[in-house]
């Protein structure tokens, strides 16, 4: 058989209609892999650019000694650049009465090597951010220090022993985060200033950082050479290590977006099946009349294969080109709030399409064209011969392996593949079970129904083996479905949950007991709502039921216990946000010598409940046993704290408070004025950091929403090709109660009282398949706590049944506008 | 020719092994017409897809134009229906998608041919419906339906041509049209027509006459 009549072939079933739901659903598979996967990938090489950005540099040398000089060479020769940073806690004075504890940062030339650094020539000016730095003998001063210190471009301050002159205003570091030296508000000037400075002798407390960039694989080579060559006191940055704050949303959002591109596979490679199953069941006819005329099962399949490879590659290149566009429009979506410019999407999105297109086809679409091969013509004469049901067992069991597989290999996670499978199987292991038995149930039901009741259940039971299958294949559409809007509701609603617009940006530390009632006033009369005041004391557990933990230097391996220093703080009740995952909270009134651990802390050091820690707050030593451990939410913008102890614990030793508290853009100048009443305190600003994160937190839901809409898309296609799939039954049926006699009303009624029961059904099992994975889901990829979704409990069952009675009746509206005879002569 | 020798078809049912057809034996010469009638579930059907090849005895011999098929697999009997048969049925079996054009012009297509278009136009020519090339099968009526099959089955100009109760959906008048169609173009090419039928005016016009009762077979 030539190609051309494969080529005609094609063209004549294009023009009948069969094949545009196929190739829309292939068209639909790739896209949304294509667009999705080549989207993640961007948002990837974003996220790395953005741990980059946080850390200035690719990599970052860390020590608390002044670095070897032939680490720099070496990096250089290795054609990396390098930039110096040095950083160190320091008094600055103008007069002598202004002067403050700042944080000093001196940089080199080339700092920062990843991202910018902003500055501006006034304290509150324009922004700027031109490659420049500090020239030597100048300093460039944090906004607020101009008043605090009274000083003005081209005054004099002292850092040390150097005289360095003001001349501009730093606004933005990079790795502001990641470089922290000492709580002040900053001060940055030249490394050449440090020699005169006279601040730096051994045993400063003093932190070098060597900032390197360049190629992955030359810093990967000089990772490699320079980690064997680290004493004590030094350490590497790495993108991988850096945790930027938004890396959490990010990440999660990831994991959704892969979790997405996986349905929408299964989703896509389900619409194939049934769409190539149809195709199929009404080409048997088409075959036997083939072979009637004389043609053989090798030219049957040649001439079905050509026409997939072609409908397959047509199909594949479209999805290619939609998902491209689809990619374009989420980082058009994203608009210029991505954190960076996405990096280009590379090849691998294509080919990960293709592959996706090639196993949707070999396995999905072609089975059952496959089979037609093995129709026989004498069904010509016969029409009750049809294609052996048993062998369609067999594709299933392929057809199941190989989506899996791809799931595995597109979302590249376990736990996701795993968490989707389980919830899948519990679909169609229950499925067929259920449906069957509810369906023989609902006749018996009907019995004692009216009459259009009676004929539609009795319908439903006829076909009690294609209906457990249609059912069944709604119910994972469904569950899917579900399964994304209640995993981007949680993600969307805990993002949101993390960071109200009520939430505190700024912290203050240092504030001495005497001071709470002053700082307490002070918020009161200007409206500034804060949280809770905690005593803060620095201590350090040194050993375990009397066993003397080593400090962090002695230990070679992460995993060993060890010596750690905290803030200690003390607490009658179990701070908002914490969780207790194990022992209980002591009462108010409880006296006892009890202590309070949180979960990577009690880690670290090796201790569980009913341990009893060595403790020492300066040169007093003490001892508690541990009664709990807790879960803290870091990312809430709270104070939190490792270790917490009951009030007659801590009380007796000296100790400051923290809080945090919010400030409006337009409130910034109360800091000055809190500054001049309690000029010990310090204040940490994170509204800036908190305002990025909160854009991104807003884009990144725009995103998942985009995504949600296109999987929503391909189950809606899946719907329709399950309604589809049952039509020809039905309408004939329908169209032979017609004839019979039976009215508009009944006829319609009886079709959408089938298909009400089985999207009602269907949407019974989606949710409980639905509430399965999303727990695998939230508890195994998404770190998150799972809660059953009562409101899918009914809307699960109320969507099945509107959108598949909706759906069916639309698909059957045929029915009652075309003489029965023109529909029984056509199926 | 047409030979068949002892032909045996027995079935599996829940009850037991069912014989359709027993132990038949008949020929029919080249260019002769041969009519085999019988009750509903005589066995008729089943002798006419044993006879095209579509079906395999349960033992028996039947020869094709001196080809016996119990010699050939599938495949091959697939490509003596190809060469040498031709087929005509009760219930037309065009195929929707495709215009009577189209429909005609399969069996050339499959065959290879180069001018299967010029073909087909000829045949729909012959049977009266050169204005309805283009027309799909649901818009024709089943008296033309029935045209487009019988071009469709001689313009291979087949050696041999089965017809399965060719006017069943037919009316009177429009069965007589196409009875008349059928025996004009079997005469003109020379075909061994073999045909199942109730109707015994078509039966009448055949050169011989079988009766199908019980799975036997007897000639009237």
């Amino acid at each position: 058989m030539s190609h051309s009549l494969s080529g005609k072939f094609l063209v004549r079933e294009w023009r009948s209609g069969e094949l545009g739901i196929l190739l829309l659903a292939l068209v639909l598979a790739v896209s949304v892999v294509v667009g999705v996967s080549s989207f993640v990938g961007r948002l990837q090489s974003a996220l790395l650019s953005e741990s980059a950005r946080f850390l200035a540099a690719d990599l970052v040398v860390v020590s608390r000694s002044s670095l070897q000089d032939d680490w720099v060479e070496r990096a250089e020769a290795q054609g990396l650049t390098t930039s110096l940073s040095v950083g160190f806690p320091s008094m600055t004075v103008a007069d002598p009465d202004h002067m403050a504890l700042v944080s000093v940062k001196a940089v080199s030339d080339g700092y920062p090597l990843r991202g910018t650094l902003q500055w501006s020539s006034e304290a509150y000016g324009q922004l700027q951010s031109d490659g420049a730095i500090p020239p030597p003998g100048e300093v460039w001063l944090a906004p607020r220090l101009f008043s605090l210190l009274n000083v003005t471009l081209g005054d004099s301050l002292l850092v040390g022993e150097a005289g360095l002159t003001v001349s501009g205003a730093v606004r933005s570091e990079p790795d502001a985060t990641a470089a922290v030296f000492g709580f002040g508000p900053r001060l940055l000037m030249n490394t050449k200033d440090i020699p005169d400075t006279g601040v730096v002798q051994p045993g400063s407390r003093v932190e070098y950082r060597l900032l390197v960039s360049g190629s992955p694989e030359a810093v990967r080579a000089y990772k490699e050479w320079l980690t064997p060559l680290l004493g004590q006191g030094q350490r590497l940055d790495t993108i991988e290590g850096a945790q930027p704050r938004i890396g959490n949303t990010l990440d999660r959002a990831q994991g959704f977006l892969l979790l997405a591109g996986s349905l929408a596979v299964v989703l896509a490679a389900a619409a194939i099946t049934l769409a190539s199953r149809r195709f199929g069941e009404r080409h048997t006819q088409y075959v036997a009349i083939l072979k009637s005329l004389g043609a053989q099962s090798a030219q049957i399949s040649r001439l079905y294969g050509l026409s997939l490879a072609t409908l397959g590659a047509g199909g594949t290149l479209m999805g290619c080109v939609v998902g491209w566009g689809l990619q374009e429009g989420f980082i058009r979506a994203l608009g210029d709030l991505l954190p960076v410019t996405p990096g280009p999407a590379g090849w691998e999105p294509i080919m990960i399409g293709v592959v996706t297109a090639a196993v949707c086809m070999l396995f999905f679409a072609w089975p059952p064209l496959r089979r037609l091969g093995q129709a026989s013509p004498l069904s010509v004469l016969r029409a009750d011969i049809g294609i052996e049901e048993s062998q369609r067992a067999g594709d299933y069991v392929i057809g199941a392996a190989s989506i899996v597989g791809l799931m595995w290999w597109y979302s590249g996670s376990a736990a996701v593949t795993f968490a989707v499978v389980s919830g899948l199987s519990v679909v169609v292991g229950l499925g067929f079970f259920v449906a069957r038995a509810l369906l023989s149930g609902g006749r018996r039901a009907g019995g004692f129904a009216g009459s259009i009741w009676r004929v539609a259940l009795a319908g439903l039971q006829r076909r009690g083996r294609a209906n457990a299958l249609q059912m069944v294949i709604f119910a994972m559409a469904i569950m899917l479905m579900l399964l994304l809007s209640v995993v981007r509701s949680s993600l969307i609603g805990q993002w949101q949950a993390q960071l109200p617009a009520d939430a505190p940006n700024h912290f203050l530390l240092n504030l001495a007991p005497e001071e709470t009632p002053v700082l307490e006033a002070f918020f009161s009369e200007r409206g500034v709502p804060a949280e809770a005041l905690y005593p803060m004391t620095r201590g350090r557990v040194f050993s375990v039921n009397q066993e003397a933990l080593p400090e962090w230097r002695e230990v070679e391996s992460e995993d060993t216990p060890r010596q750690r220093e905290a803030n200690f703080t003390w607490s009658d009740t179990l701070p908002e946000g914490n969780l207790l995952v194990e022992g209980d909270w002591w009462s108010a009134d409880d006296a006892g010598a009890w202590v309070s651990l949180e979960e990577d802390f009690a880690d670290d050091i090796g201790a569980g409940v009913g341990d009893t820690l060595s403790l020492r707050i300066g040169a007093e030593v003490f001892e508690a046993k541990v009664r709990s451990i807790r879960q803290v939410d870091w990312q809430s913008m709270r104070p939190n704290f490792y270790v917490v102890f009951p009030r007659s614990v801590l009380e007796s030793y000296p100790g400051m408070y923290m809080t945090s508290f919010r400030l409006l853009p337009d409130q910034k100048t109360v800091l000055n004025q809190l500054i001049d009443i309690l000029p010990t305190v310090t204040v940490i600003e994170l509204d800036i950091v908190i305002r990025e994160m909160r854009a991104v937190i807003d884009q990144v839901a725009r995103a998942l929403e985009l995504v949600l809409a296109v999987i929503l898309l391909a189950g809606g296609l899946v719907l329709v090709s399950g309604v589809r799939s049952s039509l020809d039954a039905r309408m004939k049926e329908s169209a032979l109660m017609r004839a019979l006699g039976a009215g508009r009303r009944t006829v319609l009624g009886t079709l959408w009282i089938e298909f009400l029961v089985l999207g009602a059904m269907a949407g019974i099992l989606a949710t409980v398949g639905a509430e399965v994975a999303a727990w695998a889901l939230q508890r195994q990829v998404f770190d998150m706590n799972w809660a059953p979704t009562f409101t899918l409990w009914w809307l699960g069952p109320l969507l099945g049944a509107v959108f598949v009675a909706t759906l069916g009746l639309w698909s059957c509206r045929r029915v009652v506008s075309t003489p029965p005879v023109v529909l029984l002569r056509e199926v | 020719m047409i030979k068949v020798s002892q032909l045996l078809k027995t079935v599996s049912t829940a009850d037991g092994e069912l014989e359709i057809l027993r132990g038949i034996d008949f020929e029919v010469p080249s260019g002769a017409s041969a009519a085999i009638v019988g009750a509903s579930g005589s066995g008729k059907s089943t002798l006419l897809g044993l006879l095209a090849g579509m079906d395999v005895a349960s033992s028996g011999k039947i020869w094709l134009d001196g080809e016996c098929l119990s010699d050939l697999d599938e495949d091959q009997r697939a490509r003596l229906r190809a060469e040498k048969v031709g087929f005509v049925f009760q219930s037309f079996q065009l195929l929707p998608a495709l215009t009577a054009l189209e429909n005609v012009m399969l069996p050339l297509e499959l065959a290879g041919m180069s001018d299967a278009a010029a073909t087909a136009e000829r045949f729909l020519g012959e049977v009266g419906l050169e204005n309805r090339l283009n027309h799909y099968p649901t818009t024709l009526s089943g008296g033309e339906q029935q045209r487009v099959a019988i071009a469709r089955a001689f313009a291979r100009q087949p050696r041999i041509l089965f017809a399965d109760e060719p006017t069943g959906n037919l009316d009177t008048r429009t069965g007589e049209r196409v009875i008349e169609l059928l025996f004009e173009l079997n005469d003109r090419i020379e075909t061994t027509l073999v045909l199942v039928t109730h109707d015994q005016r078509l039966a009448e016009r055949c050169q011989r006459c079988f009766n199908m009762s019980a799975g036997e077979l007897r000639e009237a």
